[in-house]
């Protein structure tokens, strides 16, 4: 654990030591936010789920972009060689670069935070809600960060892992949806419900967000996850061999 | 201690290593030599378990790289050809970062960090974000990032490319002061570079040792005779019949009308052979000096011997 603190905190400095992480914030907030506060005014309902609904859609793009370059850009600038003769496990490197990625991008969550305050002071949220729609923003980021390192390390090149980061992304967004389903069901049946139960993210994360917390949406996120880290740790492994 | 036996790697179809083995003694310096290309960094990879090998194996103080890789890296400092830097940190946090790393922590870490930063004279520029380093400094923060744990071993891939000569004298007297009490394997394509460091070298070429030794004894297996340069004021009639009757000369090389080049064998002293037959037939002698064959002769001979031994098999 020591080693993969020591990745973990050298990554969070990598973030902050270019103006790049503060963009990122302030995007995600603006967007984000600044979506979610017109229409609020609008519906004038003390919820969250208009943000939270969201984020599905555009973590696709927002991820991809903080996760391009935490194999590719050492693989880059050789840095890769350092990290894979330090006397750690090429695991501890991985976990100590995607929790750094995770805690970033829950410091750009965290921003959100004045939402839920402003809406206790105005009305009278539905906390389960607010609850579980930040545990399923949190699951979800972290599971498309689990897609975005696993594809950085399979190219040498940034823009190509933010591509291949995007389209992944999108393919657990996409088979997720209903009409999708059903559609892929009209032309082989079957095949369009079980990509859905089986790799679509979307009836996990809505039931989140609505404030049911079920062990089989937690299991599926943190499953997902695992099992796309456990590839990363096999590909760093393999590549010795290459 | 490192031994390396018999390992081979192919990138696709092209062969990188080819049977290589070779031993580095405990304490001892080599110079690993050998053209771009040759298999130099690949070997290095494959000593500090970066790459794995196809065939063969490295044993570093008697474990087994592929069984043991993360004891042996800890006993390893490594600077890679293409130094690895994060030149979004400043010298101070890189080096803290490759100390933490490396297990280093609290006044052990404060200690080898201003050792390193002494001994490969960063002071100038600690403060300095690695971004606005010049070569030179990048260079030297590399190797201070190899010797920040105190490795029993520094394996050190080209360090002095790209510097500038006084640079280059810099790290090659650094090389040889950690040669007192670490073992160390460095590669380099320059030659000349080697002597000054060590004596004891291993050339490699297309993936294959083609020599191991010191430096002496593989020009005289390389070359297979000695060299001395003649000039006389006249020219006599019977100088080459002379020569060639004293003993240990082979033969006379005509360089222009009055210098000539002379090679005899390695036993005895051949200048004293010449200048004795030069007294003994009057001849008047303008200059006579020992000529040494270069390392690059060498190397150029041995590659080539090299070679051909592959195109005969």
């Amino acid at each position: 654990m020591r080693n993969a603190g020591v990745i973990f905190k050298r990554e969070m400095a990598a973030y902050f030591n270019s103006p790049i992480a503060y963009i990122f914030i302030i995007v995600f907030l603006a967007l984000n936010a600044g979506l979610f506060m017109t229409s609020f005014f609008l519906q004038g309902q003390a919820d969250m789920r208009g943000l939270f609904a969201n984020l599905p859609l555009f973590l696709i793009f927002f991820i991809p972009a903080v996760t391009m370059r935490l194999w590719a850009e050492d693989r880059r600038s050789g840095t890769f060689e350092l990290l894979m003769t330090l006397p750690m496990r090429a695991s501890e490197v991985m976990v100590g670069k995607y929790f750094a990625a995770l805690a970033f991008y829950m410091i750009a969550l965290a921003g959100t935070l004045p939402i839920p305050i402003m809406l206790a002071l105005l009305g009278n949220p539905d906390g389960g809600a607010i609850w579980g729609g930040y545990i399923g923003a949190t699951l979800l980021g972290g599971l498309y960060l689990g897609v975005g390192i696993f594809v950085s390390g399979l190219v040498r090149d940034q823009i190509t892992a933010f591509i291949l980061g995007m389209i992944s992304c999108f393919f657990l967004f996409f088979v997720g949806l209903v009409p999708v389903a059903m559609t892929i069901d009209g032309w082989i049946g079957g095949l369009g419900t079980f990509l859905q139960t089986a790799f679509g993210l979307i009836p996990h994360y809505e039931s989140l967000q609505r404030g049911v917390i079920s062990l089989g949406d937690v299991v599926y996120f943190l499953a997902f996850t695992a099992a796309l880290l456990a590839m990363n740790a096999h590909w760093l492994e393999g590549r010795k061999h290459g | 201690m490192i031994e390396v036996r018999n390992v081979s790697k192919r990138f696709g179809q092209t062969v990188a290593l080819d049977g290589v083995s070779m031993t580095v003694e405990r304490g001892e310096i080599l110079g690993f030599l050998g053209p771009n290309g040759a298999g130099k960094s690949t070997a290095m990879k494959i000593i500090t378990s970066f790459l794995a090998p196809d065939d063969g194996n490295v044993v570093v103080d008697g474990m087994d790289v592929s069984e043991k890789p993360l004891d042996v890296r800890s006993r390893i400092g490594y600077m890679p050809e293409n130094v690895p830097l994060y030149t979004d940190m400043r010298v101070q946090e890189y080096l803290e970062f490759v100390g933490r790393a490396r297990g280093l922590s609290g006044s052990n870490l404060k200690t080898r960090l201003s050792w390193a930063v002494e001994a490969c004279q960063l002071e100038p520029v600690f403060k300095q974000s690695i971004l606005e380093l010049s070569k030179g400094f990048r260079q030297r923060t590399g190797l201070a990032q190899a010797l920040i744990h105190d490795p029993e071993i520094l394996i050190l891939d080209e360090p002095t490319s790209g510097l500038d000569p006084l640079q280059i004298i810099g790290i090659r007297e650094l090389i040889a002061e950690l040669g007192r009490s670490k073992t160390i394997l460095f590669s380099t394509h320059i030659l000349q570079e080697v002597a000054p460091v060590t004596d004891r070298v291993v050339i490699i070429n297309q993936g294959c040792v083609v020599a191991d030794g010191r430096i002496g004894e593989l020009k005289q297996r390389a070359m297979g005779s000695n060299r001395v340069t003649l000039c006389l004021d006249e020219l006599p009639d019977n100088l080459e019949a002379a020569l060639t009757a004293a003993e240990g000369v082979e033969r006379v090389v005509p360089l222009d009308e009055r210098r000539f080049e002379i090679f005899g064998s390695f036993e005895g002293d051949l200048a004293s052979t010449v200048a004795a037959t030069a007294r003994e037939k009057g001849w008047k002698l303008n200059e006579l000096h020992e000529d040494p064959f270069t390392l690059e002769e060498t190397f150029i001979a041995l590659t080539k011997e090299a070679q051909s031994g592959r195109v005969r098999a």
